[in-house]
């Protein structure tokens, strides 16, 4: 295993608009995830949390700072080379899901894979196995309105696990989950980090940052706070 | 104090050796409460004196084995019987010295945010043990009521705060 971070922000600032109206939605944040860490960002609404997700994963470009994920500098690559990063390295769960309404449960996980270039065959293999993990295999050929609020959830997840992605990036995933579900879903998460990847997950519920390895507090757009890393007794 | 009575729980399963119970009550609570075998046996003779336990010979090794009497059962009937009244429960020190750093007009934001903090970090490691254990109902749910009670905590720093930056007192105070 590498020592490098699979996601690296290194004095990265985010400015909405420009003049009187500009705000400033990040500043100078410095974070790494290293391979196999589970880190969970929480603070009030409004704290950046969101932009500082987007960031990482490349679908927002910072006003100044650099983002780096397995080791490429995000500001040098062209918006082809970005969107094949984020294709091949970067899974996100967002609160609402976007999964597609006319596409069944194993054809929505399937989606980055064939956009990735794999053929149909192995993107459904992968995609059945993603499915499994997230205890799915039996809703595969249904769609997203024939499943539980909790399932959607659960294929958002999958789509977001599939084809070996390292960095995961959650936005409030357990969104209106009851908390057994809401647990399911860090498990997943937890399984994964521990199976190599890195995660940032933001949450705004103490109980599902308390499977973290790390947490980071975010005010104003700024890093408050963080808890010590717990050392890797996993 | 509940001591006596989880001795008197843990001996209505049968009778039992005074280091036996030790091991039991830990077993049961976790390292929530762990007991020294000096508390067990000056527990166990004060209940002696109280007919709620009444014990056996002396075996070859000197240990003796513990029985719960009638008045034990009725005194462990009774405790399961009664709801824990608040006024029965510690002083949560936090909440004393948040009250006291208001009163003072001392500056609670960076109270509030080291507490958070420290609180976080037991949270962790709380679920991280509740992933790791492979221990019984018992003990599992002791765990589940820490981590709720450290989530209650995180949610009531949070409100602390909310309710601090929107009160004029406390602004007036900061600029
Ligand atoms: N596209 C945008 N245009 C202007 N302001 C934005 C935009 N996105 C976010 N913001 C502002 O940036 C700040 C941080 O937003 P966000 O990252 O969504 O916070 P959080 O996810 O913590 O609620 C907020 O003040 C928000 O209004
Ligand atoms: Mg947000």
């Amino acid at each position: 295993m590498s020592f490098d971070p699979v996601v690296r922000l290194a004095g990265v600032s985010r400015v909405h608009g420009d003049g009187p109206q500009a705000v400033a939605a990040l500043r100078e944040v410095s974070l790494d995830v290293a391979a196999g860490e589970l880190v969970a960002v929480m603070g009030p609404s409004g704290s950046g949390k969101s932009t500082l997700l987007n960031l990482a994963g490349g679908l927002d470009r910072p006003t100044s700072g650099e983002v780096v994920v397995e080791g490429r500098p995000l500001s040098g690559l062209s918006a082809g080379d970005l969107a094949g990063l984020r294709r091949r390295h970067v899974g996100y769960v967002f609160q609402d899901l976007n999964l597609i309404p006319s596409l069944t449960a194993a054809e929505n996980v399937m989606l980055p894979r064939e956009l990735d270039g794999v053929r149909m065959g192995q993107a459904r293999r992968e995609a059945m196995a993603a499915l499994e993990e997230v205890g799915l295999a039996e809703v595969a050929g249904r769609f997203p309105e024939e499943i539980s609020g909790g399932q959607r959830q659960r294929v958002a997840i999958a789509r977001a696990l599939v084809g070996e992605r390292r960095l995961i990036l959650a936005d409030e995933p357990t969104g209106a989950l009851d908390t057994p579900t809401g647990d399911d879903v860090l498990q997943l998460l937890r399984a994964r980090c521990d199976a190599g990847a890195a995660a940032l997950l933001v949450t705004h519920e103490p109980r599902y940052a308390g499977w973290a390895d790390r947490v980071v507090f975010l005010r104003d757009g700024a890093i408050a706070d963080s808890t010590l890393p717990l050392e890797s007794a996993r | 104090m509940a001591i006596r009575q989880g001795l008197l729980a843990l001996l209505s399963q049968g009778p039992r050796y005074g280091y036996q119970l030790r091991a039991e009550f830990e077993a049961s609570t976790g390292a929530t409460w762990p007991l020294n075998i000096g508390q067990v046996y000056t527990t166990l003779s004060r209940m002696e004196r109280d007919g709620l336990v009444a014990p056996g010979e002396q075996d070859d090794q000197g240990r003796v084995v513990y029985t719960i009497t009638e008045a034990g059962r009725a005194e462990m009937e009774r405790w399961f019987g009664t709801p824990v009244a608040q006024s029965d429960r510690p002083r949560d020190e936090l909440v004393i010295k948040l009250a006291m750093a208001v009163t003072a007009a001392a500056d609670v934001r960076p109270v509030i945010q080291a507490q958070r903090v420290a609180t976080m970090r037991t949270l962790q490691e709380l679920t991280r043990a509740k992933r790791a254990s492979v221990a019984g109902p018992a003990q599992r749910l002791v765990l589940d009521s820490m981590i709720f009670q450290a989530e209650a905590e995180q949610r009531w720093l949070d409100h602390c705060e909310a309710v601090l930056t929107a009160s004029p007192q406390t602004q007036e105070r900061q600029t």
